[in-house]
């Protein structure tokens, strides 16, 4: 086991000086569910893990009809899924943040981590691509907010510099009802990673898809809702969709699954998430 | 009966869900060490040079050993392996030397300071290649290793068995047949996945005594093989295996002791200790051997069988010492429970730079079943018959000959059957529950022998205290099975003295009596006869004792409820515990002294085969016959599986415990259904690429289907109470079960594991090409 300098701020701007002092070297502990087993694996060999769990204001979660849901960095997945605005508006987040690893995983995992760890099948970065998710993050710079569309940049790269911490995520207000759902497609029905995932929702008039596990990070499938605005969902329209969809991934073959299986699965999820917010 | 046949509740129950029970991972003793171990990265190398002089000199680090600590080979049944690599590596995560440190992570540290050069060697990465004339040999010293006289390794090849059966005329059986159709299959290797990793401790005392805690199934096969090992006698050696979280084969035979016994030597009565990471449990321990069939069948229009011919290539890995058995049991069960007049059989144990095969609940059943049972159904198709009716035809009764030539005496597989289909309602095609979807229904059977040498023991002492209760000692392990409670039961149903008064002690070669193994789906059968024989040995001292008390003849007196009673007068009567220290007569003597109870048990008249035909009367104990239906519904689209419903019904003879049996059967086809569907060791070049959890998917409680569970009882006339073994023969029909009934619901046969989303949705495209 590697020997590392485990440090407990208690306010953002130490944890951003501690960052800053370690650079390279300083990895920041949330739930812990990614980086452990990453230390564990030798993957990660940080020489100062900043843990940020004794920053309290991170641990908050509230909702204002201005703001929206703003869901502090600390805020574990059972907690947050367990929130009675998220359930009620924001219904696609809570339940993709409830396939995330296992009951005892979603207890120590948060979201902030998931986006984070920015993994190409991180299952709450969909849902919060369409929902036009804002980053709240902290630095030596002071506060700044990131739309989710700018946050990754690869495979487990982010846009964050150094120094930069993740605060919350903030969720903007819809007047209009968000319909649709998160579809996951992995080997097993739970406790798995998706092979390929997708958030589809309508919000008042217009379509957004976005799709996990078919690219280099998550993404919006921009072409596609374009393509579909002012559309009836006909089987061909969405058949089309489902088509063109495909065309803005770029899926890989691994241990998982084969490309070509992943392609198909791409179409299945276009096709079914669009078909659920037909019928609704 | 009174306990016999009731659902008597776990009695390691509560230490088990409270977490009371320790496990040898649990135990910390005083002054003890840590083990580390460094593993090969090559598949296959020769070793040039290992210098530990660094790691020797790390603070902390006590002992360091290397291959020339244990050069002596063992092995069960082909003496092929030593614990520590010697002069090469044949699979990648072979043990090359090992540290004793103060703390787990000094041990790892310095493992990395240990400096090995290898030569790296072309490996043997397909059993099929590994037959080729040309391969690479995995142990170019195979002639000079010892075995038994029942495997046929071929020196100068990688084969380390063949197994043959002839019987009758396969040239005439196929000459009869209106159809020959020839199918191919594939299983691949898999994991036990026990919840509890290995783990053990070895402490040498000043006198050489060495004591070993192991989370074993079997301390006394461990306890032999350490002997022969390290040259230590059997007197010398203490195995205690304190619990076993769940086994499944993976923890038979020895495992990592010999790792740490040479290590144990060096720090002078400090106790090692060393626990496999869970990646460890994927390479290092036992894995389930890969098998490829070929299987070749002769049919008549009317749907019997006239001829098979089989071969069985099995990926052995780097050691196949146990191995060679479990090519033995599928050759000698090679036709399934079919009677087929003409039958050859060529069942090859193949070495390759894969990690170690071994025992894995089946034995080499689930493998084979895979092929069978899905060749059956291919069949049935060609002449256009149902599959329920072409193994009504096939399928063994009493009468009928197995594949060895034995004639089968007890045999309800054609009720089972019966009840299977019964239970899925086998006619009645459902509706699928979305367009998308398409429902199917399959049936597999399956039969299994202890695969156990003729002549292993079991024994049990029984020791009556003088307030009625008892000590029920043996070496038979709980591991999950729930033999603990069964074998009180049958005590309890001897000696009339209710189960909460019989404590069973287990699992330490001090104490407890001889247990060959704890494998086989054998104990209830073997070690309940021990104590069946026990108990009847202290009935027989009780009942002695009461003729001389009341001067009443022994066939006139009985054990009930606790008491020695007259049959004549019931009123005639003394309390068990009243006789337990001995006779105590009225001028205050005393008679006999303390009721000790004992009990020995090897399988009756159980002989080996003709070597060169593999044909003998009673090759085996006995055999369990069972069938397994599955309803299961596909999503067309992804090619998803989704299994409805699970129907199972063996012919176990006696069940001996409702509960438990049941609970058995449901974590086998559990079990199965991961094999089915999840399960396989992705092998590329000799890597195992998925070692953990996050990419080797078992069966999680989301993933249970409805289970139907029944049981025919046929008696089998040795057994205990008419009980024969369970354990293993329910996992082996789930996997041949979906693969019919997705042939059923779609049309395409997938004749390899695991039956994945990805491969039918493959098939599905091609068959709509």
């Amino acid at each position: 086991m590697r020997q590392f300098e485990y440090l407990k701020p208690k306010t953002l701007e130490e944890a951003s000086r501690l960052l800053v002092q370690y650079g390279e070297e300083a990895s920041v502990l949330n739930g812990g569910t990614d980086l452990l087993v990453r230390i564990r694996d030798g993957i990660s060999r940080p020489k100062a893990v900043v843990d940020i769990k004794g920053i309290d204001r991170l641990k908050e979660i509230s909702f204002d009809e201005e703001k929206g849901l703003t869901i502090g960095a600390c805020v574990n997945l059972n907690d947050m899924i367990q929130y009675p605005v998220l359930v009620e508006k924001y219904r696609i987040l809570a339940e993709a943040a409830h396939t995330v690893g296992s009951c005892q995983v979603r207890n120590r995992a948060t979201m902030a981590g998931n986006i984070t760890n920015a993994s190409p099948l991180a299952d709450t970065a969909t849902p919060l691509l369409v929902l036009d998710a804002m980053v709240k993050v902290f630095g030596p710079q002071g506060e700044r907010e990131v739309s989710i569309h700018d946050f990754f940049l690869w495979v487990r790269k982010t846009c964050l510099q150094a120094g930069e911490i993740v605060t919350a995520v903030r969720i903007p207000v819809y007047k209009e009802n968000v319909i649709g759902n998160y579809q996951k497609h992995g080997r097993r029905d739970a406790v798995d990673l998706s092979t390929v995932c997708g958030a589809v929702v309508k919000i008042g008039d217009q379509v957004r898809i976005a799709l996990g596990a078919v690219a280099p990070t998550p993404i919006r499938a921009w072409k596609t809702e374009e393509f579909l605005k002012g559309k009836n969902l006909t089987e061909d329209v969405i058949a089309e969709a489902a088509e063109i969809a495909l065309r803005e991934t770029a899926p890989i073959g691994d241990i998982r699954a084969s490309k070509e299986y992943r392609e198909e699965i791409i179409k299945v999820l276009v096709r079914r998430g669009l078909g659920s917010i037909r019928r609704d | 009966m009174k306990y016999v046949g009731i659902s008597v509740p776990r009695v390691d129950g509560i230490k088990k869900v409270t977490g009371a029970l320790k496990y040898v991972d649990d135990i910390k003793l005083h002054g003890m060490l840590h083990a580390a171990v460094k593993r090969s990265p090559y598949p296959h190398g020769e070793i040039i040079r290992i210098d530990t002089s660094k790691a020797e000199k790390l603070s902390g680090v006590k002992a360091v050993i290397t291959g020339k600590d244990v050069s002596k080979r063992a092995g069960l049944y082909l003496e092929d392996k030593t614990f520590l690599a010697t002069d090469k590596v044949r699979y990648r995560g072979e043990a090359v030397a090992a540290v004793a440190a103060e703390t787990k992570e000094i041990a790892l540290e310095a493992v990395a300071l240990i400096e090995v050069e290898y030569r790296e060697l072309p490996a043997v990465t397909n059993a099929l290649e590994g037959l080729k004339p040309d391969a690479p040999l995995v142990h170019p010293d195979l002639g000079e290793y010892k075995w038994g006289p029942i495997f046929f390794p071929k020196p100068g090849s990688n084969i380390s068995n063949h197994y043959k059966i002839r019987k009758g005329d396969i040239e005439k059986g196929f000459a009869e047949a209106d159809f020959i159709v020839e199918n191919q299959f594939f299983v691949p290797h898999i994991q036990h996945c026990p919840i509890e990793n290995h783990s053990a401790i070895a402490q040498m005392d000043a006198e050489g005594n060495l004591t070993i805690w192991s989370t074993c199934q079997s301390p006394y096969a461990v306890q032999k093989a350490l002997s022969v090992a390290f040259d230590i006698p059997l007197n010398k050696i203490r195995v205690i295996s304190p619990a076993v979280g769940g086994g499944f084969g993976g923890k038979a035979g020895t495992t990592l002791e010999g790792i740490i016994i040479p290590l144990a030597k060096k720090v002078r009565g400090r106790p090692v200790k060393l626990t496999y990471s869970r990646e460890d449990e994927f390479v290092n321990s036992f894995v389930r051997q890969g098998m490829h069939a070929v299987i070749k069948t002769g049919i008549d229009k009317d749907g019997k069988i006239t001829a098979v011919k089989n071969t069985f290539i099995w990926d052995g890995g780097a050691y196949t010492e146990y191995g060679v058995n479990i090519v033995r049991a599928g050759g000698y069960a090679s036709t399934g429970p079919y009677d087929i007049p003409n039958v050859w059989t060529d069942s090859i144990c193949v070495y390759t730079n894969h990690p170690v095969g071994g025992p894995y609940r089946g034995f080499g059943m689930s493998e084979i079943h895979f092929a069978i049972e899905q060749n059956i159904d291919m069949l049935a198709e060609k002449i256009g018959m149902d599959p329920l009716d072409i193994r009504r035809i096939n399928g063994l009764r009493p009468g009928g000959k197995n594949a060895t030539g034995q004639v089968v005496e007890v045999c309800g597989l054609q009720e089972c059957i019966e009840e299977v289909a019964q239970k899925l309602a086998w006619s009645h095609k459902d509706k699928s529950s979305q367009p998308n979807k398409r429902r199917g229904k399959g049936i597999a059977c399956a039969y299994k022998a202890p695969s156990m040498p003729n002549n292993v023991g079991s024994s049990a002492i029984v020791k009556l205290n003088e307030d009625g209760t008892a000590h029920l000692l043996v070496s038979a392990q709980d591991i999950g099975q729930g033999s603990d409670t069964a074998l009180i039961q049958i005590a309890s149903e001897i000696l009339t003295i209710p189960p909460h008064k019989i404590t069973i002690k287990t699992g330490d070669t001090d104490y407890t009596p001889y247990e060959w193994q704890t494998v086989a789906s054998r104990i209830t059968y073997c070690a309940g006869n021990a104590v069946a024989r026990a108990c009847e040995d202290i009935k027989e001292q009780l009942l002695e004792l009461a003729q001389i008390r009341f001067g009443i003849p022994k066939r006139d007196l009985t054990l009930c409820d606790e008491y020695i009673v007259s049959k004549i007068y019931p009123d005639r009567k003394i309390a068990i515990k009243d006789l337990a220290l001995g006779l105590s007569m009225d001028d205050g003597s005393g008679f006999h002294g303390p009721i000790l109870g004992r009990g020995a048990f090897i399988p009756p008249n159980v002989r080996n085969t003709d070597k060169q035909t593999g044909q003998g009367e009673k090759p085996v104990a006995f055999w369990t016959y069972g069938c397994q239906g599955v309803e299961l519904e596909v999503d067309v689209e992804t090619g998803k599986i989704e299994i409805l419903k699970v129907a199972s019904c063996f012919d176990v003879g006696k069940v001996i415990n409702p509960m438990l049996i049941e609970g058995q059967v449901e974590g086998a086809i559990v079990q199965g259904l991961g094999s089915a569907l999840y399960e396989e060791l992705i092998l590329e070049k000799g890597i195992v690429k998925n070692p953990s959890f996050v990419d080797y998917k078992i069966p999680t409680a989301a993933d249970m289907p409805e289970m139907l569970v029944s049981f025919v009882e046929n008696p089998e006339e040795t057994g205990p109470f008419g009980a024969r073994g369970i354990g293993e023969p329910c996992m082996v029909p789930a996997a041949p079960a979906v693969a019919n009934a997705v042939y059923d619901a779609l049309g395409i046969r997938i004749t390899s594991l695991p039956i994945t989303a990805e491969k039918i949705l493959k098939a599905l495209q091609e068959k709509n090409k």
